[in-house]
């Protein structure tokens, strides 16, 4: 009765956009880069420069994010730069300065910083970073 | 009422349409579907799944990577990863060391492995030493480089990760 309504499996998909995820107690210090859509659910001390990137509730991210979209549900301590920001009910955020153009974030968020609004147009010329500010 | 029998009675005669018309409570679905409407990237995590690590493709690290779990590179690292079950995919690239209890490489790897296991599969392509205990080579894989049975004779070089879990401290002070 109920078959028809299950939705198929979804199908292992090992082109080149498949997402990467970083599970917990994974720890990277460096450079992440991605075309793809990225899961933190580890720890990145560094900087992502990436698509669609989520830091997951048990995520925790030191280092700036550079991006199209961005999902903070864990714990950041630096930037973001991206069009789209979403943060989530279980985000805590610290020194943060989320760049962004349109932002949402969840009620229960703890968030200690700034959330400059910038156009659109900031974002496509975003070749150099700016100095981090005390 | 008898407005809606009437249409009701002819097409009671062709009984099958009526029987799909009837049993339509099908709202299982659709009132379970509207609660996750709200979740376009993010997803909850879903508990007591084990979540292994992977690199994709398009993904690249520039850096030092650690895992107390596996890990499955599929896209591009530049240093050093540690990790516990490493496999190295296909088209996957890995320059600089890797550390772990077991390899698995089908990809490349461009600097040294040390592992207690590693697993050399017919698509590999490997430039540096092998330190092990125990390897397999699969007819096909390149190797260029020494292969050294040598994981654990030299305790300093395991990664600090390793070295918690396999809990050598006392070994290493005797020595």
């Amino acid at each position: 009765m109920f078959a028809p309504s299950r939705r198929p499996a979804p199908a292992r998909d090992t082109s080149a956009f498949a997402p990467s995820c970083l599970a917990p107690g994974f720890v990277v210090v460096g450079v992440l880069e991605s075309d793809a859509d990225l899961e933190i659910h580890g720890a990145v001390h560094g900087r992502i420069n990436g698509t669609r990137v989520v830091i997951a509730e048990s995520g925790l991210m030191r280092g700036d994010i550079v991006a199209d979209e961005v999902t903070v549900a864990g714990r950041l301590d630096g930037r973001i730069f991206a069009t789209k920001v979403t943060v989530e009910d279980t985000a805590h955020i610290i020194n943060g300065r989320i760049f962004h153009n349109v932002i949402s974030v969840a009620r229960g968020a703890r968030f200690e910083g700034r959330m400059p609004w910038r156009p659109p147009s900031y974002f496509e010329t975003l070749d150099q970073l700016p100095e981090p500010t005390a | 009422m008898t407005i809606f029998n009437r249409p009701d009675k002819p097409a009671e005669t062709t009984a099958k349409p009526a029987a799909t018309l009837v049993p339509t409570p099908v709202p299982a679905t659709p009132q379970a579907k509207p609660q996750s409407v709200s979740q376009p990237l993010y997803n909850a995590p879903v508990k007591g799944k084990p979540m292994a690590t992977t690199i994709s493709k398009s993904t690249k690290i520039t850096g030092q990577l650690e895992s107390t779990e596996d890990i499955q590179i599929d896209g591009e690292i530049d240093g050093d990863v540690r990790g516990v079950n490493v496999k190295v995919g296909n088209n996957a690239k890995v320059k600089g060391t890797v550390f772990a209890e077991e390899v698995e490489l089908a990809g490349s790897v461009d600097g040294k492995i040390e592992a207690k296991k590693v697993i050399f599969m017919g698509t590999a392509r490997m430039t540096g030493d092998v330190v092990h205990q125990d390897v397999k080579i699969e007819s096909g894989a390149f190797i260029d480089g020494h292969l050294k049975p040598e994981f654990g004779k030299t305790a300093a070089k395991v990664s600090p990760i390793l070295k918690s879990v396999s809990s050598s401290p006392a070994a290493e002070k005797a020595s």
